[in-house]
């Protein structure tokens, strides 16, 4: 279809336009044509050389576009124009182009782009150079250039940039152009719509490629187009999209996409407010600012810098640590006292806490000249790069990192290999040795095409330990590389130079720097479900197999549902496979959850409530009531750090809005236009009926009646929020049986609905799903919790049911050996009374609602209904993960009986004012057994620990459990 | 067993017998020759199987026998023996029901397996299939213990609601040591590939799910149903059943006629039981008018 307003027409040249014989309008062909004839006249019967070569001398300095590009997020180019052919003449711009710059340059544009083209675009070389004297930005010469000699004409008006357009030109000609405009000082932008213009664009020298949605010969916009190209084009060039932005979360998605700029036009000429129209859109480029995604960010360390300006190239764009090579007879060997030189510059250059790390590059060494190197310049880190010994490494005196080299020629046994290069790795771990990099010795970088080998075998080290990626690394692939390798960091040298000349130190190229760390930083931004460092657990505790199985023997998953079920099941795991790794979809995710559901939530570190557990965890250990396990000596309870995830902050007062919200955004991407959702507690069913009328979705809630009961306020609320509760009197009347309502509704209607399941459970792929969704939970507080400790936690607590808190906690730290992982479960009255919750202490293996886990179930295999007070735990079992994380012993399992979490309630209240759900409160009433090592949770602790509880709701809707437990009093210590 | 392949035998018909005599399936086990032998018995005669449904132990362990034996006189050619659960997520209001009333009035697996044992005692030629839900059969294990039992209550075969060939194979196996066929069922939603996998899997036949949702008796079945049956029985190397929402002889007349090889029906038949379960002439009644309208091909006169 052809987009054209007919009276943005010009009148028609005087002669016939020379068109392609093909019947199809070729606007661009057109507007070119008549171009060239513009430009022939301008220059005919002038002596064009000597005159542009004047003008050239006279126009002021380039301003560099790069500069800005190469910062972290994506840059807005704003751009002036006053007529289109797609839009026909744009109003309210009127002749004051001028101010409308400045509103743009105010607003936080990084360059404005200037239509010159006068008969469609009714621009001109005057309204440039108007602009470019109004603002401080560098200015985009937006034309038709068709002829070699529009570029100095541009470059003499101020173009700071200048616009190339790949469908113009064959190669040869758009190389000659790139060339000659980089040559005058105008940063070539060139821009392509299709794969074979994309071609010609890479083979030219242009930094910037632009990738436009709008076929520019129809005008016809296909809005996926730019980003079908973005994959195709090198991450070392800069890349900006153009056309069809219809509101800021466009460029928010291009941001997501990977890229660092976008042209924005019509979407802003005819705000009545151009600042802040442009604002909306710089804010939705803003690299994410998510203690989620910067978990994720590799360290990044600048290597072999020669020179002060890689120094200051280095710090200026938060490079983590500077690598001076002082070993002898390399090329960027640095005499000891140019090293000493070069560091107190790091040192002096880095403001605050930004401050690089200075790293001695030292290749075997003596202990004496180890020795020497660090009196000479006082390094914060020694890196051995070459083959020294444990012993060696030992007495260094320094933090020490050591490399470790890949075999070069590709390893007939990459297992061998592996195995052999995680044993070393671990010895020098075991030696002190702080950090490991792994040198792709071959010269050429694993995540690059052809050396597939390597990659394996660095993403088989990477799993096993945290290493740092060495070697043939560039802003090209270094965040491919960070996608398939599970580094903790990546180090670069020669990536970030500029060409070598020979006999000539190199040095470093600061855009080349600047560049290499923003998409070494984004690599992993938007995408929760890429590993970013080791996982030395067995694979089946992290994930499930491709039949959706979990477990050391794959023993726990699976799709257990009628057949009905079954293709719906299979185009959600199809759909979600896409949506995994798409930035895009958890981008907007996250954007949801930061402006509508309010995170980050807040994590808190509560000492009133620290000092209750210690204090009963004292009484419990000393031989107090319950205390069955203590062996009659009292044990010594640590310090204790107590932090709590507070998700009752989250928006709808739990953690389910996470769930509820991921799975709302996926039922759109479906294509289902129906929501239902079973509840216990009502709080999964509030999530959920909130994000369907955030997202308009239709949506039906089965609550089994006895809730209905418990929970008035939950119903009420789902009420008012535009979805129907339906009450489930078959069974018992609870959530399993409203999950069972559920599944035959699902079974009536899958071809409109997607089921919105609330917990870690069901069949493949829903536990895969919601952990995905709920792993924020633990990957924030992993994040903020470095950000005040330094660390990692000692322990993490979440109270479970079906499991979704539980995982969404415990997810981000299950590779991470030194931290201990508990669940509590809900024992009712007692595990020992059989009115209880307990899937895991007191449940055997069996298949609930679509997946083989653990449950509650008699002899014969009839569900027993589960006991709790808190009725989003009252479940009869547990989702297949946690099934395996407690098979395979990498969770800890306590309980709590009804009456430990209301005294636990009671107790979080009165210390910290904080009302948790009686569910979180089973987690709080278990950490004092924790604490002093008693129900059935073994080991030691260290003199002071650090413990995250997951704080998975607020207790408002239990006021009523706490007047019924009214003889229950809180811990002796809060009374 | 089979002769060696002759070079006569064409590459590809090797291949699938091969295929078929190694891969998963229960369709060459005693029970399978049994329920097949029934169905053929009822397509000797021109007519559908009527295969009803009784739930076990409903309303009480005595009552059920005598329902199962005049539901089997009354003119069924298999007889599905519905094996309660506390959680049947396949099944629709009548089923909950019954299934809850049957627990609740003492119903066990041991109990159910024997009213299976009794009723194949009374009636010999009656292939007798129970149909469950997987943690019953399979649970935590891989249902051996259970396929053992049933196999030797005298079951044929064996119906799982909530299990799929996906997740069939190591009971399939255990199923397939002791002689009992695993029916799997396939739905509207299914895709005609996966159609034809699951037809190539199951044992003695195959279930085709009339409608998309759960079981229940309808006033009308899909008018897409004829069009599914037909599409169902050109890949099914097994007779082709039909069953969910099946309540009227209109709907069994249309369902014969579109060539399946048998009628299920099930909560009709609990529906006629009445609230308390115990009006067996009425269920004999309507039994006799379903098997009245099983005739295949062009119209057979039966009462409505």
């Amino acid at each position: 279809m052809t987009v054209t307003a007919p009276g943005a027409r010009p009148p028609r040249p005087g002669r016939p336009a020379r068109r392609a014989p093909s019947t199809r309008p070729n606007v661009v062909e057109e507007i070119a044509a008549r171009r060239r004839a513009d430009i022939l006249a301008l220059v005919a019967g002038r002596a064009t050389g000597s005159a542009i070569d004047d003008a050239l001398a006279t126009a002021p300095a380039p301003r560099s576009i790069a500069e800005r590009l190469v910062a972290p997020g994506l840059h807005l180019i704003a751009e002036i124009k006053r007529a289109s052919p797609s839009a026909g003449r744009i109003a309210a711009t009127g002749d004051d182009i001028v101010a409308r710059a400045r509103a743009y340059e105010l607003g936080g544009a990084a360059a404005i782009s200037v239509l010159c083209e006068p008969h469609w675009f009714g621009g001109s070389v005057d309204d440039l150079r108007g602009v470019r004297a109004a603002v401080a930005v560098p200015v985009l010469a937006k034309d038709f250039v068709v002829e070699e000699v529009q570029l100095p004409m541009l470059r003499a008006a101020g173009a700071d940039l200048v616009l190339l357009l790949a469908v113009l030109h064959p190669a040869k000609r758009l190389a000659r152009l790139v060339d000659r405009a980089l040559e005058i000082g105008l940063e070539p932008l060139v821009e392509v719509h299709d794969p074979g213009e994309l071609e010609r664009a890479l083979a030219t020298r242009a930094r910037l490629i632009g990738l436009n949605n709008r076929d520019l010969r129809t005008l016809e916009v296909d809005l996926d187009r730019a980003g079908r190209l973005r994959e195709l084009v090198p991450d070392d060039r800069l890349v900006i999209a153009e056309s069809g932005v219809r509101d800021p979360a466009t460029v928010a998605r291009w941001r997501a996409l990977g890229f660092d700029g976008a042209l924005v036009g019509e979407a802003l000429v005819r705000a009545a407010d151009p600042a802040a129209a442009v604002r909306a859109y710089v804010a939705a480029g803003e690299a994410p600012d998510d203690p989620a995604n910067v978990a994720r960010r590799p360290l990044v360390k600048i290597c072999g810098v020669t020179d002060a300006d890689g120094v200051l190239a280095a710090v200026a764009v938060g490079a983590d640590a500077i690598g001076l090579n002082v070993v002898a007879g390399t090329p960027r060997e640095l005499a000891l006292d140019e090293a000493a030189a070069l560091a107190r510059l790091a040192r002096t250059a880095g403001t605050g806490t930004h401050r690089p790390l200075v790293v001695a590059i030292t290749a075997d060494a003596s202990a004496r000249r180890l020795a020497d190197i660090v009196a000479a310049f006082d390094p914060d880190v020694v890196q051995l790069s070459g083959d020294e010994s444990l012993a060696l490494a030992r007495g260094v005196g320094r933090r020490t990192w050591k490399v470790l080299h890949l075999p070069p020629a590709e390893p007939a046994d990459l297992s061998t290999v592996t195995a052999d290069l995680v044993s070393r790795g671990r010895a020098y771990l075991d030696a002190g040795v702080e950090r490991l990099l792994l040198d792709t010795a071959g010269g050429s970088h694993p995540g690059g095409t052809g050396i597939r080998a390597a990659e394996r075998l660095a993403a088989a080290v990477a799993r096993e330990l945290p290493i740092t990626l060495a070697g043939g690394l560039n802003a090209g692939v270094v965040a491919g590389a960070l996608r398939a390798i599970p580094a903790v960091g990546v180090d670069v040298a020669s990536g970030v130079e500029r060409p070598r000349e020979p006999g000539i130190r190199p040095t470093k190229d600061p855009l080349k720097v600047a560049l290499f760390i923003k998409r070494a930083r984004a690599a992993r931004d938007d995408r929760p479900n890429l590993p970013f460092g080791p996982t030395p657990v067995p694979a089946g505790l992290l994930d499930a197999d491709g039949a959706g199985r979990w477990g050391m023997e794959r023993d726990f998953g699976g799709r257990y549902v009628p057949e009905t079920l079954m293709a719906a099941l299979e185009a959600l795991e199809s759909a979600y496979e896409a949506v995994r790794q798409d930035p895009v979809f958890w981008a907007e995710l996250r954007d949801l959850l930061e402006h509508f559901a309010g995170r980050p939530t807040a994590l808190y570190r509560a000492d009133r409530l620290a000092e209750a557990v210690r204090d009963e965890a004292a009484r419990l250990g000393g031989g107090g009531p319950g205390a069955g396990g203590g062996g009659g000596r009292a044990r010594r309870i640590p310090e204790l750090r107590l932090y709590l995830k507070r998700e009752d902050l989250a928006h709808t007062g739990a953690h389910k809005i996470n769930n509820a919200l991921g799975q709302a955004l996926l039922t759109r991407r479906l294509g289902k236009t129906r929501v239902i959702a079973e509840t216990g507690a009502g709080q999964h069913g509030v999530a959920t009926a909130t994000a369907c009328a955030l997202l308009d979705l239709p949506c039906i809630v089965y609550m089994g009646a006895e809730d209905i009961e418990r929970q008035g306020p939950n119903v009420l609320r789902m009420r008012a929020l535009g979805a129907e509760v339906r009450s489930v009197t078959s069974g018992t009347a609870t959530l399993k049986d409203a999950v069972n309502e559920a599944m035959r509704d699902w079974v009536t209607n899958v071809e409109t609905t997607h089921y919105v399941l609330g917990s870690a459970m069901g069949p493949h792929p829903y536990p895969m799903i919601v952990r995905d969704l709920q792993r924020r939970i633990g990957d924030e507080a992993a994040a903020q919790l470095f950000a005040v400790e330094g660390r990692l936690p000692d322990l993490a607590v979440a109270c479970v049911g079906g499991g979704s808190n539980a995982i969404g906690l415990l997810a981000r730290f299950i590779g991470e050996p030194s931290v201990r992982l508990a669940v509590v479960e809900a024992a009712g009255d007692g595990i020992g009374t059989g009115r209880h919750a307990a899937a895991i202490l007191g449940g055997t293996p069996g298949i609930l609602h679509g997946s083989r886990s653990l449950m509650l179930q008699d002899a014969d295999g009839q569900v027993i209904e589960a006991h709790s007070a808190s009725a989003g735990l009252d479940y009869p079992g547990i989702g297949p993960q946690l099934a395996a994380l407690a098979e395979g012993g990498r969770i800890e399992v306590a309980a709590a009986t009804d009456r430990e979490a209301v005294a636990a309630m009671k107790t979080a209240t009165r210390t910290e004012g904080i009302l948790p759900a009686l569910e979180t409160a089973h987690a709080v009433a278990a950490l004092p057994g924790l604490l002093a090592g008693i129900g059935g949770v073994g080991g030691s602790w260290p003199d002071e620990i650090l413990v995250l509880v997951g704080f998975s709701g607020r207790g408002d809707k239990d006021l009523a459990a706490l007047e019924r437990f009214a003889d229950v009093d809180a811990w002796e210590g809060a009374r | 067993m089979t002769p060696p392949a002759t070079a006569a035998v064409a590459p590809e018909n090797t291949a699938t017998s091969d295929a078929t005599a190694t891969e998963a399936g229960t369709n060459e086990t005693a029970g399978a020759h049994r329920i097949a032998a029934a169905f053929a018995r009822a397509r000797s005669e021109g007519r559908a199987a009527l295969i009803p449904y009784v739930v076990a132990g409903y309303p009480d362990a005595a009552t059920s026998f005598e329902v199962a034996l005049a539901v089997a006189d009354a003119g069924a050619d298999l007889l599905e023996v519905g094996l309660p659960y506390s959680d049947p997520l396949a099944d629709g209001a009548t089923l909950q029901r019954a299934s809850g009333v049957a627990i609740a009035a003492g119903a066990t697996l041991e109990r159910s397996l024997r009213l299976i044992e009794r009723i194949g005692a009374a009636r010999p030629d009656l292939p007798l299939i129970p149909m469950g839900y997987a943690n019953q059969v399979i649970g935590g294990g891989d249902g051996e213990a259970v396929a053992r039992r049933l196999a030797g209550a005298g079951a044929a075969g064996l119906i799982v609601a909530d299990l799929t060939p996906d997740e069939g194979s190591p009971f399939e196996a255990v199923a397939r040591a002791v002689g009992l066929a695993v029916v799997y069922l396939v739905a509207p939603t299914t895709p005609p590939v996966r159609r034809a996998t699951v037809a190539a899997r199951s044992g003695g036949f195959l279930y085709c799910v009339s409608l998309v949702g759960v079981t229940g008796a309808r006033t009308a079945l899909p008018a897409s149903v004829g069009r599914l049956v037909r599409a169902v029985k050109a890949i099914s190397p097994v007779p082709v059943a039909v069953g969910f929402g099946v309540s009227r002889p209109a709907h069994v007349r249309a369902i014969a006629r579109a060539g399946a090889d048998g009628v299920i029906v099930a909560s009709a038949l609990v529906d006629a039981l009445g609230e308390d379960g115990r009006e067996i002439a009425a269920l004999e009644r309507l039994v006799r008018d379903l098997r009245g309208a099983t005739a295949l091909g062009s119209a057979a006169g039966s009462p409505t």
